[in-house]
């Protein structure tokens, strides 16, 4: 089947438009848990922390804090904001009142140009809120290198990534509930091993490969790397494992999302 | 892509040819190309159709809701699916804009196949699904706007006929308002004007009066007459015997996944039965009786529960029966679409399906 660009476009901006009358004030409340987050550990704890890997412990953490935002908000929008989108659900006046993704493929959208759209929004969610949070961070002396304009597409890649797996979450679910196992069992383990708070290497090497194959990990890495130390050859190699799984969870998501609305 | 009997129809997208009504002209007067020549044709034999359906077939697990639907669908004209809760109606309206996909049978609309070219078809359609589907996010200019550009409709275009068509269903005073805040009727009409903002080829309304009040119906009744009169096609469900005799031209009657009969109200009631019919109830004890008499007299009959009916045709007819049968008890009146539902399918319309 052949994808119109622009309907793929269509799609991200009516969730565009109902972003854009709250923007400003939903924006603030998205990058305010990181930056209490930021605050408390990266300055407070790390105060504590003599440093790691040669870096202060704040400069170790930024990075971390910046990619797990983005695949939070990514995540959340694409499991819990979808749910809605996808299932009917019963009416105010007790008739079932169809999902928007079928009223949407009234038109002559198509399927994967709808599951595109869709994925891009959460994505741009995810990647907005982690620019909030660099943003501010910048008046922190965090992040002060031309290269951040080479973190962005990372934060939008990662961001992508975790669309994808809340997209497949929500076409598995039957409600909101169930939603608890793959954000406790997968999300938040993710935020908290995979090198966002200390090293990778400090694990053993059972958990180390396993956390290896892990999208976050290498996020973290590239854009810990790009902070730091400028461009090397295994940054090479972390963005090829991201954008294998990208291609993996994309192709999951669009399957998926077909199944779903093509009974 | 016409359609006309005397041409060779080589493209497997091709719809397939057309009703019997069409005179057959003598094959020699085809050109040996295989491509179907409109210059061949005289007006009077091309039937162009909206829809064609052909043994359509749908399983829900181990629910038959189609059961071999077959019926078409001429431009221009306003067609009923006519059938009570769970006929299948919606079931046959959703594989034309292609949310149910066929088991087998061929559906093409405006000459397109459904299962290759449903983008292409979408783009051409106007729904109004069962349950509307309005877009509870946006407000009323919004839903249109946005839908607009779903059919590629250029921005301009789209604020100009929302404006028109927000006018015309009387919702301007709305259009910033949210979905949410609009009364069912003001909804209802929402979802005909969002149906419209593409100007489509074929209108289809899922059920487009259930669950309104009656002021409301006869509006929509009489918006639909306009939209029919500018020569849309219009294909509605409906179960609602007056709102398909009074709307449609051609109906097809549904039930348990069958399209039991197809023609225009007045065809289906005097093919099945008569233009008259004289209805009464007996009990039990005396069905026998009443049905051995009626037989003797030769008159054609059928019988759901207590009730008996018998089509007849001249008024000589009638004082016969009242002579069989005693006058208080019998209701003689004029045959009704609701009566060919019952003689074709054995249950009231409104009654759930057993
Ligand atoms: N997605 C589905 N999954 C399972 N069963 C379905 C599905 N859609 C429809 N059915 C079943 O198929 C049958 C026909 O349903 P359909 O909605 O086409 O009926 P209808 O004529 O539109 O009735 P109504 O007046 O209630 O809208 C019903 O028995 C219904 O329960
Ligand atoms: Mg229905």
């Amino acid at each position: 089947m052949i994808l119109h660009w622009s309907q793929i476009y269509r799609v991200w901006r009516r969730n565009f438009i109902i972003f854009k009358r709250t923007w400003l004030l939903s924006l603030f409340w998205i990058v305010l848990e990181p930056l209490f987050l930021l605050a408390a550990i990266g300055f407070g704890l790390g105060a504590y922390v003599k440093t790691v890997g040669g870096l202060a412990y704040v400069d170790f953490y930024f990075p971390g804090l910046l990619c797990t935002t983005s695949m939070m908000i990514s995540f959340f929008e694409g499991a819990y904001g979808n749910f809605s989108k996808l299932n009917s659900s019963r009416s105010v006046g007790g008739g079932a009142a169809m999902g928007i993704y079928s009223v949407i493929l009234i038109s002559p959208v198509t399927v994967p140009e709808l599951t595109l759209g869709e994925l891009f929004w959460a994505a741009s969610k995810g990647m907005l809120s982690s620019i909030g949070l660099l943003v501010v961070g910048l008046f922190f002396g965090l992040g002060h290198t031309p290269r951040i304009l080479v973190v962005i597409p990372v934060l939008f890649a990662n961001a992508w990534i975790f669309s994808c797996v809340g997209m497949v979450v929500t076409s598995y679910v039957r409600n909101y509930d169930q939603m608890i196992f793959p954000t406790s069992g997968l999300i938040v383990p993710m935020s908290l091993f995979c090198g966002t708070f200390f090293p990778v290497n400090e694990l053993n090497s059972i958990l180390k490969s396993v956390i290896y194959v892990l999208p976050l990990t290498h996020s973290v890495e590239i854009v810990r790397k790009l902070f730091v130390s400028g461009f090397s050859v295994d940054l090479l190699i972390n963005a090829f494992v991201l954008v294998v799984i990208g291609i993996l969870v994309t192709r999951f998501a669009l399957r998926r999302l077909a199944y779903r609305l093509q009974p | 892509m016409l359609n006309n009997k005397n041409t060779p129809v080589a493209s497997s997208e091709a719809t397939p040819v057309a009703s019997a009504e069409v005179p057959t002209a003598p094959t020699w007067a085809a050109p040996p190309t295989l491509e179907a020549p409109t210059w061949a044709a005289p007006p009077t034999l091309v039937q162009e159709l909206a829809l064609d359906a052909r043994h359509l077939v749908k399983s829900f697990d181990d629910l038959r809701a189609l059961k071999g639907v077959s019926f078409d669908v001429r431009v221009g004209e306003v067609f009923g699916l006519l059938g009570p809760n769970g006929a299948g109606k919606s079931t046959l309206v959703k594989m034309v804009y292609g949310h149910v996909q066929p088991n087998s049978g061929d559906l093409y609309i405006l000459g397109m196949n459904v299962r290759s070219s449903s983008r292409e078809i979408r783009g051409r359609l106007g729904v109004v699904p069962q349950d509307e589907g309005l877009d509870v996010e946006l407000t009323v200019l919004e839903n249109l706007m946005v839908f607009a550009s779903f059919f590629e409709v250029s921005e301009g275009v789209a604020r100009a006929r929302a404006y028109d068509l927000l006018k015309m269903m009387r919702l301007d005073e709305y259009t910033h308002e949210p979905v949410a805040n609009l009364s069912s009727g003001y909804r209802r009409r929402l979802a005909i004007a969002r149906a419209m903002v593409n100007h489509p080829e074929i209108l289809i309304l899922d059920e487009p009066t259930v669950g309104l009040d009656s002021q409301v119906r006869l509006w929509i009744w009489d918006f639909l007459k306009k939209v029919k009169d500018q020569a849309k096609t219009i294909i509605l469900t409906t179960h609602y015997m007056e709102e398909a005799e009074l709307l449609c031209d051609r109906i097809a009657i549904v039930d348990k996944g069958q399209a039991l009969a197809v023609g225009s109200p007045q065809d289906l009631i005097s093919v099945h039965l008569g233009p008259q019919m004289a209805e009464f109830e007996v009990a039990g004890t005396e069905m026998s009786y009443y049905l051995n008499r009626i037989r003797e007299r030769r008159f054609k009959f059928f019988t759901v529960g207590s009730h008996i009916y018998v089509p007849f045709q001249a008024e000589s007819d009638a004082n016969e029966l009242l002579t069989i049968v005693n006058s208080r008890r019998i209701a003689i009146r004029r045959t009704t679409l609701s009566d060919v539902f019952l003689h074709l399918a054995g249950h009231d319309l409104r009654e759930e399906p057993t």
